[in-house]
């Protein structure tokens, strides 16, 4: 009987499994029609992890926008979860041997892609003069050149810059025009906004060790060694050198002083700079539309505060960009679709959409010159703030971002260190030498895995 | 009655779907987690290095893992002794023979009907430190403002009480049905020979619940090590610095988000272990104070 029962069942599955394909046949040779891949498009799975009021850009707008402008290829963008669980996914697909064309890994991402030997190169992909790569602006492009060659393909980028609430600055009696530009003015500011009981708290992060990260790139200092692994893979962070022990020695004194308000990772502040309960808020770019639709009252930008007396450096590139996957093997078709997408995706319009629906960077020069032409930027200030602090600064090693192994966990690492000195559980300089002993023991892992170089 | 196989290769293939099932769905993974605990595997590639038994090694001199180990079992012992007292309270409460009980008892249930995600984004939100209404509460309350998103004794705090809440309708269940089985004549002969209520409860109803809340024990335990994870990721991501920061959430990140799937099956294997000497401890001590009547 149960044998019986086991067969019946996998003749139904194989049934219908087999049978719609078999009644396309049939009615294809009725019909004298080879079903051939002669006329059926070619298709391009794109993994993403754009969520909230990205998910509608890069599907309606980007994808959509593609296909009907292609109507040989199609892009199938899939949500695949949160960036980390987006290169998880990524590794099991390719391990099973069928990976999508195109994954979006975020920038923590790059070394391990770099490494996966599953990817083919943008450089290798696209042929000279298909796309003008000397139209990206400059530190966007950097970021994902790796030993002189584009590895992936730049897309949504970000950095970080400081929102600020100007309605609690001018009940506070400051100027709603002016946001802080040094730590100095926001320490200033913060006393005088809880002070007079504008708001309860003055400032709040998001992406804490991330900030870290800005915060040694806005000045010029390492964080990890080898030229913050661009000359070759990096063996040793040093954000418990004493810059980094002095900034959050300056986070945690505005915690005591109450002036700071920790609300959690990533996006999870927005919140309380939306209810109003605190004035400022340094987080990533891409949040400008979402925070200013979701906003009450009167929203400010302005530069990442600098820290006085510390050399000049620039902030450095967030967000995520396309990689291409080779799976088995791609064909002809499947190439040209590829960087056909891509060189769609840099046309100045489609490029500035996307800017304008996320506020994630207009990523050429000629994209630009169109919002400007527009005066999209005269009438969305905000959308301009951070496209304006990336250029000021110098291009260093140190401010073209870090590309560490194991770097994931390592941000996490990170952002448990700065949790436990903001909470008073360590002191600054304990919680970063913790945390720097084990980003060090990842890295090492990690090198002795993928073999030095 | 007792029926007998005509032969005796029938009984074998009707077991085969079962066995078939723990194969494939449990032996084979767990000998894959064991092999997979004593290499080093590169994510993309899959190149693994044998590394003996480094990678237990490294857990059990970690800091961080001890601490995460702590943490776990502060998690285990908040989450059953607040579970089962709340619940066994609620559960006398909800027995008594009052009008509407039924609906009540209903209700106690749904908390556990709840998927862990809402459960936890429930929570979240109620504690959120800027514009969580039980924050608030507490604000004007006690002028404190706390917050979870830094105060890790805090943040503990909450998710215990949530993990508790969580596993509260499963418990009450199980007490109830304990307690419809305590004999009316054995309490009321209590009450005549002069006993009181509690002590009625002490001597007579809690020894008859016993082996109830016996298996309640041993099943919160497993939930608190286990089925937790959910709401640890909902809300807190086993941060504050840490704090929340227990075992499976630990192997989740270091395996899922991390992919260090060598470290990661020699966490899972570590759990198992930890996890199956606590419930042998558990029957060992505990199971001898159970009075099966």
């Amino acid at each position: 009987m149960p044998i019986a029962a086991l067969k019946e069942n996998d003749m139904i599955v194989w049934m219908r499994c087999s049978l719609p394909s078999l009644a396309v046949l049939v009615l294809g040779t009725l019909l004298g029609v080879v079903p051939a891949a002669a006329q059926a498009p070619v298709k391009i799975t794109l993994w993403h992890a754009m969520g909230g009021a990205r998910y509608d850009a890069i599907t309606k707008e980007i994808a959509a926008g593609f296909n009907k402008a292609y109507p040989n290829y199609v892009v199938e963008p899939l949500y695949t979860g949160k960036y980390g669980e987006v290169v998880t996914k990524a590794i099991a697909a390719v391990r099973a041997g069928d990976p999508p064309h195109i994954v979006q890994v975020f920038e923590v991402g790059t070394q391990t892609m770099l490494d996966s030997g599953a990817i083919i190169p943008v450089t290798e992909l696209v042929k000279p003069g298909d796309i003008d790569f000397a139209d990206y602006i400059e530190p966007i492009l950097n970021y994902y050149t790796v030993g002189g060659k584009l590895a992936s393909m730049p897309f949504n980028s970000s950095t970080a810059i400081i929102y600020y609430n100007k309605d609690i600055f001018q009940k506070a009696g400051l100027d709603p025009d002016t946001p802080p530009r040094t730590y100095q003015d926001l320490e200033a500011m913060g006393r005088k906004i809880v002070g007079s009981g504008a708001a309860p708290a003055a400032i709040s992060f998001g992406w804490p060790s991330w900030m870290l990260e800005q915060a040694h790139a806005m000045h010029d200092k390492p964080y990890a060694n080898n030229d913050n692994g661009r000359k070759g893979r990096a063996t040793r962070v040093r954000f418990n050198e004493p810059f980094g022990v002095s900034v959050l020695e300056r986070w945690k004194r505005w915690a005591d002083e109450k002036l700071l308000a920790y609300g959690g990772r990533e996006y999870a502040p927005n919140k309380a700079f939306l209810a109003g309960q605190v004035a400022m808020l340094m987080q990533s770019t891409s949040q400008v539309t979402t925070i200013e639709k979701a906003a009450t009252f009167r929203v400010g930008t302005g530069f990442l505060p600098r820290i006085e007396g510390q050399p000049a450096g620039k902030s450095v590139i967030g967000g995520a960009s396309f990689w291409v996957l080779k799976g088995k093997g791609r064909s002809e078709q499947e190439r040209d679709a590829i960087v056909k997408f891509f060189k769609f995706i840099a046309q100045p319009e489609e490029t500035a959409k996307w800017h304008m629906s996320t506020g994630y960077f207009p990523a050429t020069k000629t994209a630009v010159g169109l919002l400007q032409r527009q005066e999209w930027f005269r009438k969305h200030p905000n959308h301009e703030t951070a496209f304006k602090q990336i250029q000021e600064g110098p291009d260093t090693s140190n401010t073209r971002g870090v590309l560490l192994g194991n770097f994931v966990q390592i941000r996490n690492i990170t952002d448990t260190a700065i949790e436990k000195a903001l909470a008073g559980r360590l002191s600054p300089k304990a919680a970063l030498d913790e945390a720097a002993r084990e980003a060090d023991n990842l890295l090492e892992e990690y090198n002795r895995i993928h073999g030095g170089k | 009655m007792e029926g007998r196989f005509p032969d005796r290769v029938l009984p074998y293939l009707l077991l085969l779907p079962s066995i078939a099932i723990i194969v494939v769905f449990l032996i084979v993974p767990a000998v894959e987690a064991l092999r997979l605990s004593l290499f080093e595997v590169a994510p993309f590639s899959g190149r693994a290095r044998f590394v003996g038994l480094d990678n237990f090694r490294e857990l059990l001199t970690s800091e961080v893992y001890r601490a995460s180990l702590g943490v776990s079992l502060v998690f285990a012992l908040g989450i059953v002794t607040l579970g089962l007292t709340a619940s066994l309270a609620i559960a006398v409460l909800a027995s008594q023979p009052l009008p509407g009980a039924g609906l009540c008892r209903t209700a106690l249930l749904w908390p556990y009907a709840l998927s862990p995600a809402v459960a936890g984004t429930i929570w979240a939100l109620m504690f959120d430190p800027a514009t969580g209404p039980a924050t608030v509460a507490i604000r004007a309350v006690t002028g404190l403002s706390p917050n979870w998103m830094m105060d890790g004794g805090y943040a503990l705090g909450v998710v215990v009480v949530a993990g508790a809440w969580k596993m509260l309708g499963f418990n009450i269940v199980f007490f109830l049905a304990g307690l419809q089985a305590v004999p009316r004549e054995l309490k009321e002969a209590a009450q005549v020979d002069g006993a009181g209520t509690g002590r009625v409860f002490w001597r007579i109803t809690f020894p008859i619940l016993s082996p109830v809340t016996f298996f309640l024990l041993v099943m919160n335990s497993l939930y608190a090590f286990f089925e937790v994870f959910g709401l640890i990721d909902v809300m807190t991501q086993g941060g504050p610095g840490g704090a929340t920061d227990i075992l499976v959430y630990r192997l989740y990140e270091d395996a899922f988000i991390a992919a260090r799937w060598g470290i990661a099956s020699a966490q899972s294997i570590l759990l198992f272990v930890m996890v199956g000497v606590l419930t042998l401890v558990q029957f060992r001590f505990a199971g001898r104070l159970v009075f099966y009547g």
